[in-house]
């Protein structure tokens, strides 16, 4: 290449962005699934795609990595360095991939190959480097290794992905990512499906490696707080469309889309007041507490487990107690011990030791038919609305259910209460008929709250209801919930791994840790004046970079009760 | 290898033992109480021409005057010892009777197996590298296609193609080197296509996996992704399968038999079952049920070997559909 070529080229690269998309749109068969999108990203800096399902934000990293299933196709540009990328074939697209391009999975469990060990995954990655002698690709591996913070890089490099946790996984796909030095690394969803604490070590990660490597960042995220803290600019998606992109200090400070703007008043993470008149009553209840005794009674239980011959405490010495009318938050990651927890409190697994009652009713102990007369009064509200309704039964079937199995009333009673239970929940008459399938997933969310309201309930334990759910659909399944405790005077058990929600909702907080509870105290002591080093990790954890702009923000309440839009 | 793995393959063994002698027990037992004796239907059967003598001496030699449990135990105990007892029909061992012909079972069988892994390999393999439209529908459409067509239909076909209109081998020797490749290849297509079936629904889904699209974003070409990713994952569960088709291997290799001409176990079974000769059948039986245990054996013991998901608790085989609960969507993770 001459000089004075070169000197053009170098200029070149200082003016054109790393990263440039224009006018890409990616279709699956005749369904468009992105529009018209652009965006562009220098070098070294970060850029945050963010939107919910069905937003088109992981198509649009595919589409970018050319990962997209055989039957996708994408249009528009794409260009890195200057060079578009969509229309080159494959072969000349190859070197691009992961020398120049690095991509870390959403889901760290299913990306490397669980038959293989890693080491030899680990490999392939570092023959992108051109260095010929395996022992030194071998060392630099295994310094990628340290360097993402690895304790033991050699017993990783020797384990099959099965003998490591999701967050060491996890480390291994960024190290992996990174050792060949590229200029890009595409992240898709790279903490969503880890822990808490171990969410924000990767993204201290990621950052850190950012800087220190000069590698510039497409990050894509549902998680409107994280994107704040971690990207320099962000592009809010919406069904394939962009709404509104610009500075992460412009868009927070000053959304000017509406979808942007609900998008931000529905984070649980920069609005912990949003619903503080409808928790009002809960709070009266808590401040009377000791005039009555409590709905709720957990008293020094424990639970053990014997796997592969070694004894495992799933609950350690676990006390609480829950005032009527209040919701009660317990809070861990997993292996916390929590959902082993309720199953206890349900009756559906005997505790060692303890004893716990509801409603001053001893619920241990007591025999299958004994617990039927238990659990008319004490229901469940899964996780997963996608899998915990019947999906061969329609709903209305699904939320008499109960009805018909405690012969409560006549048919039409019950057919009255299912009504009355939907009306509740805010899903329209014209669902009843609907099969789950035919639902989305906070309709469905819905009717599983319909099914335990059905008895008429005065406890309701509620699994992590939101966590399989968009955070707009979440906004709206918490509010329905609020307004039906301050309307009803229910008492919850809420099971959360994510802090800023129950800050948002919960009255008491029991924050869990290996079995144990280590810190027990209102909303306001656990979060404002937190005694455990633990405690103070989780809080941490809450992406808080987002709560300066939040503050900037006017407060905006919610009109209570929407109702849900006709699907 | 570990002290677990070897738990596992006694406890594996100890159980093979018990199923085998078990079945002895039950086709012995199912026999007997099915209507119809040996002695009114063969002995006295004028058509067969026993003298009186005759018939005293072969019901005296296999004590078939004696109560249905006494025949039982001393049959039973005669198994356990190798003694398969005399053939009714014959006189002679059973044991010698299965010896002559069992070779020439087993070469058809093993080729057929052959035949079947190395079309289902072409076919599911090759669906990985043509292009998605062409090509790739043709080859996916094989395996119902020789599903369908009974395993007699395909020798019948193949004996009048190969063998008289083009003379690759000749009908008459049934033994030789190209009539035992046709009647293999007659027998091993059915039962490629329940393997290819197999093995393309494995390849589908670990090509739909994350980690093959990881992979390929870390500059992997289809070709060396193919080897070294998704080749071993795709083909450890044909193991499975093949060791389950081992029956109609055997079963399909009596009636192919048949259809060549081949003098082998299923002549033999031909022979025994028109004169109820039972002592022949029961071992028949017998080995099969040996061969279909020994086989799925040596399937469960060498699929922990080969792949490092499997653990071994407490004697029972367990495949983790997940290794670390941890590395689970939480929405997954709690569910325990």
């Amino acid at each position: 290449m001459a000089p004075r070529d070169r000197l053009t080229s170098l200029s070149n690269r200082a003016s054109t962005p790393l990263l440039r998309a224009e006018g890409l749109s990616v279709a699956y068969g005749t369904h468009r699934v992105v529009s018209n999108v652009g965006f562009e990203l220098g070098r070294g800096k970060g850029l945050a795609l963010i939107g919910e399902s069905g937003s088109g934000k992981s198509t649009i990293a595919r589409a970018v990595l050319r990962l997209l299933p055989a039957t996708g196709h994408a249009s528009g540009r794409v260009e890195f360095e200057g060079q578009e990328l969509l229309g080159l074939p494959e072969r000349r697209f190859r070197p691009f991939r992961g020398r120049r391009i690095g991509f870390v999975p959403q889901d760290p469990g299913n990306s490397l190959n669980p038959v293989r060990a890693i080491g030899a995954q680990a490999m392939e990655a570092a023959a992108l480097l051109d260095e010929p002698d395996t022992a030194l690709r071998k060392a630099l591996v295994l310094e990628t290794f340290a360097q993402v913070g690895l304790d033991n890089p050699q017993r990783v490099y020797d384990s099959y992905p099965h003998q490591l946790s999701g967050g060491m996984l996890q480390r291994v796909l960024i190290g992996l990512a990174v050792l060949p030095r590229p200029s890009l690394l595409v992240a898709d969803e790279p903490t969503s499906a880890l822990d808490v604490t171990i969410q924000k070590r990767i993204l201290d990660l990621l950052s850190k490696l950012q800087e220190e490597l000069q590698i510039s960042l497409l990050l894509i995220t549902h998680d409107l707080a994280i994107a704040a803290e971690r990207a320099d600019s962000i592009v809010v998606l919406k069904d394939g469309t962009v709404q509104e992109a610009g500075s992460t200090a412009t868009v927070f400070s000053a959304p000017s889309s509406s979808y942007a703007r609900k998008l931000h008043g529905d984070v649980p993470a920069l609005n912990p007041d949003r619903y503080r008149p409808l928790r009002e009553p809960g709070f009266r209840h808590l401040g009377a507490r000791r005039e009555k005794t409590p709905k709720i009674e957990v008293a020094g239980v424990t639970k053990t487990f014997t796997v592969d011959g070694k004894v495992l405490t799933a609950v350690n010495d676990v006390s609480f107690d829950v005032q009527a009318g209040t919701t009660h938050a317990l809070v861990g990651e997993s292996g916390s011990g929590k959902t082993t927890a309720i199953r206890i409190l349900l009756g559906l697994e005997q505790p060692d030791t303890g004893k716990i009652a509801v409603g001053g009713e001893q619920v241990n102990g007591r025999s299958p038919e004994q617990l039927r007369s238990v659990w008319r009064h004490l229901q469940l509200v899964y996780q997963n609305p996608f899998t915990s309704l019947d999906p061969t039964w329609n709903v209305e079937k699904t939320v008499r259910e109960p009805l018909d199995r405690f012969k409560i009333g006549t048919h039409q009673e019950r057919a009255l209460a299912v009504r009355k239970a939907f009306a509740d929940v805010g899903l329209g008459e014209h669902l009843l008929t609907r099969k789950p399938a035919a639902l989305s997933g906070g309709q469905r969310q819905r009717v599983a709250i319909a099914r335990s309201l059905v008895l008429k309930p005065d406890v309701i334990v509620l699994d992590e209801p939101t966590s399989a759910l968009d955070v707009s659909v979440q906004a709206d399944i918490v509010e329905v919930l609020l307004s039906l405790q301050a309307k009803l005077g229910l008492t919850y058990v809420f099971v959360s791994h994510d802090l800023a929600l129950v800050r948002q909702l919960a009255h008491t907080v029991s924050v869990m840790q290996r079995g144990r509870i280590v810190e027990h105290g209102t909303v306001g002591e656990i979060f404002d004046t937190p005694r455990q080093p633990y405690t103070r990790s989780l809080l941490e954890s809450i992406p808080s970079g987002a709560a300066r702009f939040a503050r900037a923000q006017p407060l905006q309440h919610r009109q209570i009760f929407s109702e849900e839009k006709i699907a | 290898m570990s002290k677990a793995y070897f738990d596992y393959a006694a406890k594996r063994l100890l159980q093979a033992i018990v199923v085998i002698l078990l079945s002895y027990v039950f086709t012995f037992v199912v026999v007997s109480i099915l209507p119809g004796d040996p002695i009114t239907n063969v002995l006295n059967n004028p058509q067969n021409g026993f003298t009186p003598n005759e018939i005293k001496e072969i019901i005296a030699a296999q004590g078939l005057d004696k109560p249905i449990p006494v025949q039982l135990w001393s049959a039973f105990s005669g198994f356990v010892t190798g003694d398969l007892g005399l053939s009714m029909r014959t006189n002679r061992p059973v044991a010698t009777l299965i010896a002559e012909v069992l070779p020439s079972t087993l070469v058809l069988a093993s080729a057929g197996l052959a035949v079947a892994l190395f079309l289902a390999a072409i076919i599911a393999y090759g669906t990985q590298f043509l292009p998605r439209r062409f090509g790739q529908g043709l080859l996916r459409g094989f395996p119902s296609l020789f599903l369908s067509v009974p395993n007699f239909v395909i020798g019948l076909v193949l004996i009048h193609l190969f063998g008289f209109q083009l003379g690759v081998f000749r009908v008459i020797e049934p033994d030789s080197f190209w009539a035992t490749l046709f009647a293999a290849i007659a027998l091993g297509i059915p039962i490629s296509a329940q393997i290819a079936e197999v093995l393309i629904a494995n390849l589908d889904h670990e090509s739909g996996q994350d980690y093959a699209a990881v992979a390929r974003g870390r500059g992997l070409g289809q070709m060396r992704l193919f080897v070294t990713h998704l080749l071993k994952p795709s083909s450890l569960p044909v193991i499975t399968v093949v060791a389950l088709t081992i029956g109609e291997l055997l079963g399909g290799s009596l009636i192919t038999e048949t259809v060549f001409g081949r003098n082998g176990l299923g002549s033999l079974v031909q022979r025994s079952v028109s004169t109820q000769d039972l002592p022949v059948l029961q071992a028949v039986v017998s080995l099969a049920a040996v061969v279909f245990v020994v086989v799925n054996l040596i399937a469960d013991l060498t699929y922990p070997l080969l792949d490092p998901r499997v653990k071994l608790l407490g004697g029972q085989e367990r495949r983790p559909t997940t290794a670390d609960d941890s590395s689970l969507p939480i929405s997954k993770a709690v569910t325990r």
